[in-house]
C-alpha cells in the first residue's frame, strides 16, 4: 500500500482519484446511445469535478475542517448486487454503479486513517472518508426515493 | 334541530340568551351598549369575547385577534363555566362545531346555535334556520364479506351502499358554496351537483352527472384513493369524517348499471379525423371517450388479449371485478370506439406507421417493466415481481387452474416486500390460494404505509402479517435454486433530512431470516422499452419515462400525446384519467384548428 507521510501526499492521492472517477464517468457517458443517460453520467463527472475542486483548495489553502455533522449512512450499497458498466445501463444500473464506488472510496480512506501515523493525518483521512460518505448518501437516497419505492 | 319557530324572527331582533345549564343570561350593558359576554378557549387560552346580541349584525369583539377562518377550541358560559358546545350539532356552512344557547323569543325558549369558527358569520345568529345547523350524521360505512368467507373466495368484498344508506350519506354534505372536494378530484367531477340529485332521489341523473366528467365511475368509486383526494379536501373533514364521496360515486354507477339505464349519447359533430390510443388503461379509455364524444374516430391498441390495462390485470378480482371493467368498456363500444387486441405498437407497427394513419396519438402504456432490489438471489425460483405474480392471477386466472391454463404460483409460506396498494394485492391474493402464513415486509413504519388504510385493514382482517420496520437484503436459494428464506434486517427512521423525511436506517446486526417458499417483490417499476425501441426520437427522462407538455400531454414528437404511468412513474388510476382528460382537450383544440 502507498505510504502517505504528508497532507500533500493524500490531497495529490485524493485529486488523482476524483480525476479517475471524472474520466470514468465522462469515457462511460460517450458510449451510451440514450441521450437522457448520457447527461446522467455527465452530470455524475460533473459531481465529481466539484469534489476535485474542493480538494485541490483545500491544497492550495491549507485549511480544512473536520466537520461534526453526523451523516445518515443509508447501506443502501452495502446489500445491493454491484453492475458492470454497459452502453445500455438504466438509471437504476447508474445509481448502484455510483454508489459502489463511493462505498469503495470511503472505505479506502476508512482504512488508511486506521493506518495513518499521527492524529493529524488520521483525522485527514476521516475528513476524507466522511466526505464519499456524504457523495454516497445523495445516491442512496436517490435510489430510496425512486426505486425502493413502494406501489 | 332548532325550532322551526327561529326563522321568523325579524332582521336585527334582539336577543335575551341564557345558558342551557345553569340559565344565567348572556346579556350585559356597558356604556348603555348591549352585548352578549361570553368565555372562550382560543389555542388553549380563556379568552373573553363580546357578540352582538342583534340578529344579522356581525359585531364580534375578542381579547385575543381571531383570524378569518380560526376556530375556537371552546365557548363557555361565563357563571357556571360549562361547555356550550353540542357536540351533535355542526355547522351546516362550514362543518365547524357549533355552541348551544337558549334564546327567548316569540314568547317562547328557543334553541340555538352558534358557529365557532371565525368568518362563519361568526356569531351564527343571522339566517338561522334548520339549513344553517344539522344532526351529525354519522359516516356510513359499506357492508361487507365476511372475512373468514371472504379468504376463500375471489369475489368482491365490500357489497356497496344500500340506497338507504346512501341518502343517509348523501345527507351530510353540507353542499358547499365553493366546493374544495371538485378542485381535490384530478378530473373535477361536480361533487355536490350528483349528491343533490341523489338526495332528490334521482339517482339516475346523479350517474349521468358523474359522467360527464369521468368515463369510468363505477372503477373509480372503487379504486380511487378518495381519502387522498376529493374527500382530502371535504369541509366536512376538518372536525368529522369527511362525505364518503367514493361510495356514493360507486353507488350511483352500480344503480345505473344494474337497473341499466345507462345511454349512449348522440353524438352530433363528427369529424373525419382519426385518433390511434396505444394502451386500453384508464387513461387510454379516457381518451377514447372524450374524443369519441367529440365526434372522432377512435381505435385503441391493446398489446394483451384483453382490454383495460392495469385494471384487468394488475388489480384483483375481490377489489374489482373484471364484469365492471368489461360493463364500462362495452359502453366505449357503444360510442363507437374501436378496439384491436394483440397489437404490440412498437414490434407489429411503430409509431410512425400510426402517425401515417392517424392525425393524432395517445400513448398511454402504463409502466409495466418490473423493477427489483438488485439484490442477492432475486432469481431464484418463487421470487416473483407482483407484475407477474398479480398478472398470472388476475388476467390468466391462474386461481382457476386447470380451468384457465395457467399454473398458479403458490407457496405457504409467502414474503411480500412493499407496503403499497400492489404489495396489499399480492398479500391478499396469496391468502386466498390457500397459503398459510403471509408476511408483509416494509422498511418504514406504519404510519408512512403508503397503501389505502382501507387496503391495509381488510388485509390485517384477513391474517397478513405486518413486518414493519424491516427490509430485506437477501433472498436465500435451496440447492435446487428455488426460495427457501428471506434474511432481512431491522430498520429504524433516522433523522429528518433536507427534504423533512425521516429515512429508513439498517440497525447494525439485527439480521433474521424468514423462512418462506415464495416471495413477491412489490416496489418499483419502470417503463417497458419496446415502444421507444422502434422510436428513438421520443424524448425520456433518465428513468425512461416520456417527457411532456404538461399543459397539453403532447410528447417531442408533434401529433403525439401521452399521459398516465408512463410519464409520471406509477400513480393512481384518476390521474391516469385526468392526464388523458389534459391530453384528449389539448388534441381537440389543435385538431380543429388543422
Amino acid at each position: 500500500m502507498k505510504e502517505f507521510n504528508k497532507i500533500n501526499d493524500i490531497l495529490d492521492f485524493a485529486i488523482d482519484q476524483e480525476q479517475e472517477a471524472v474520466d470514468f464517468y465522462n469515457n462511460l457517458a460517450s458510449k451510451l446511445a440514450n441521450e437522457a443517460m448520457r447527461k446522467v453520467f455527465e452530470q455524475f463527472a460533473q459531481e465529481e469535478m466539484g469534489h476535485k475542486a474542493k480538494l485541490l483548495d483545500i491544497k492550495n489553502k491549507g485549511i480544512f475542517d473536520i466537520s461534526s455533522d453526523k451523516i445518515i449512512d443509508l447501506k443502501i450499497a452495502d446489500y445491493i448486487v454491484n453492475v458492470k458498466p454497459s452502453p445500455q445501463m438504466t438509471y437504476q444500473e447508474a445509481l448502484v454503479l455510483a454508489m459502489n464506488k463511493e462505498k469503495f472510496a470511503f472505505k479506502l480512506y476508512l482504512n488508511l486513517s486506521e493506518k495513518a501515523p499521527g492524529t493529524e493525518l488520521k483525522n485527514f483521512f476521516v475528513m476524507l472518508a466522511q466526505e464519499e460518505s456524504r457523495h454516497k448518501l445523495r445516491f442512496e437516497l436517490e435510489y430510496d426515493e425512486y426505486v425502493l419505492k413502494e406501489n | 334541530m332548532i325550532d322551526q319557530d327561529v326563522k321568523y324572527l325579524k332582521f336585527k331582533t334582539y336577543l335575551n340568551t341564557y345558558c342551557p345549564h345553569c340559565h344565567q343570561s348572556f346579556n350585559i350593558e356597558k356604556k348603555d351598549i348591549r352585548l352578549l359576554s361570553f368565555k372562550a378557549i382560543f389555542k388553549g387560552q380563556e379568552i373573553d369575547v363580546i357578540l352582538s346580541p342583534y340578529l344579522d349584525v356581525f359585531d364580534v369583539d375578542t381579547t385575543v385577534p381571531i383570524l378569518e377562518g380560526e376556530l375556537l377550541d371552546d365557548l363557555i358560559c361565563p357563571a357556571c363555566k360549562k361547555s356550550l358546545i353540542n357536540k351533535d350539532i355542526i355547522c351546516a356552512e362550514c362543518g365547524s362545531p357549533a355552541a348551544h344557547v337558549i334564546i327567548s323569543a316569540l314568547s317562547k325558549l328557543l334553541p340555538f346555535y352558534i358557529c365557532l369558527k371565525r368568518g362563519c358569520e361568526w356569531h351564527g345568529l343571522s339566517k338561522a334556520d334548520e339549513r344553517r345547523i344539522k344532526l351529525k350524521i354519522p359516516r356510513q360505512e359499506m357492508p361487507e364479506q365476511d372475512q373468514t368467507l371472504r379468504i376463500q373466495n375471489h369475489q368482491e368484498v365490500p357489497y356497496g351502499y344500500t340506497s338507504e344508506i346512501a341518502e343517509l350519506e348523501a345527507g351530510r354534505c353540507l353542499q358547499c358554496k365553493a366546493p374544495k372536494c371538485v378542485e381535490g378530484c384530478p378530473v373535477n367531477v361536480d361533487i355536490p351537483a350528483f349528491i343533490k340529485l341523489m338526495r332528490e332521489d334521482d339517482f339516475d341523473g346523479a350517474a349521468k352527472k358523474i359522467k360527464e366528467r369521468n368515463v369510468l365511475p363505477a372503477i373509480c368509486g372503487r379504486v380511487c384513493p378518495q381519502e387522498n383526494q376529493c374527500e382530502q379536501k371535504c369541509v366536512l373533514g376538518i372536525k368529522d369524517k369527511p362525505v364518503s364521496i367514493g361510495c356514493l360515486e360507486r353507488f350511483v354507477a352500480d344503480f345505473e348499471r344494474k337497473m341499466d339505464l345507462v345511454k349512449t349519447p348522440m353524438i352530433k359533430n363528427k369529424t373525419n379525423k382519426r385518433i390511434a390510443i396505444v394502451g386500453s388503461g384508464p387513461g387510454g379509455l379516457t381518451v377514447a371517450a372524450d374524443m369519441a364524444l367529440m365526434g372522432y374516430s377512435v381505435t385503441v391498441f391493446e398489446a394483451l388479449h384483453e382490454l383495460g390495462g392495469v385494471l384487468t390485470y394488475g388489480i384483483p378480482e375481490f377489489r374489482l371485478p373484471k364484469s365492471i371493467v368489461q360493463f364500462e368498456i362495452n359502453y366505449l363500444k357503444e360510442l363507437g370506439v374501436r378496439f384491436e387486441l394483440n397489437h404490440i405498437i412498437g414490434t407489429l407497427l411503430t409509431v410512425d406507421e400510426l402517425l401515417e394513419n392517424f392525425h393524432a396519438i395517445y400513448i398511454g402504456v402504463g409502466a409495466g417493466l418490473p423493477m427489483f432490489m438488485n439484490i442477492d438471489g432475486e432469481s431464484l425460483g418463487n421470487v416473483f415481481s407482483s407484475n407477474e405474480y398479480l398478472t398470472r392471477m388476475n388476467l390468466m386466472k391462474a386461481y382457476k387452474f386447470p380451468e384457465y391454463d395457467t399454473p398458479m404460483p403458490k407457496g405457504n409460506k409467502v414474503v411480500v416486500v412493499g407496503g403499497g396498494n400492489v404489495a396489499m394485492d399480492c398479500a391478499r391474493t396469496a391468502i386466498r390460494t390457500g397459503s398459510t402464513e403471509v408476511t408483509i415486509v416494509y422498511r418504514r413504519s406504519r404510519h408512512e404505509l403508503p397503501a389505502r388504510k382501507e387496503e391495509v385493514h381488510h388485509a390485517e382482517e384477513e391474517g397478513v402479517k405486518f413486518k414493519l420496520l424491516t427490509n430485506p437484503i437477501r433472498y436465500i436459494g435451496t440447492d435446487y435454486s428455488m426460495i427457501k428464506g428471506v434474511e432481512c434486517i431491522k430498520m429504524e427512521l433516522g433523522e429528518p433530512d433536507d427534504s423533512g423525511r425521516r429515512r429508513p436506517v439498517p440497525i447494525k446486526d439485527s439480521n433474521f431470516i424468514i423462512d418462506c417458499d415464495l416471495a413477491v417483490v412489490a416496489v418499483g417499476t419502470s417503463p417497458n422499452p419496446i415502444i421507444f425501441n422502434t422510436t428513438p426520437n421520443l424524448k425520456r427522462n433518465k428513468w425512461g419515462y416520456i417527457e411532456v407538455n404538461p399543459e397539453t400531454n403532447e410528447t417531442s414528437i408533434p401529433n403525439v400525446y401521452a399521459g398516465g404511468d408512463i410519464v409520471t412513474g406509477s400513480a393512481t388510476v384518476i390521474q391516469a384519467m385526468g392526464a388523458g382528460r389534459t391530453a384528449a382537450n389539448a388534441m381537440h383544440k389543435k385538431l380543429s384548428k388543422s
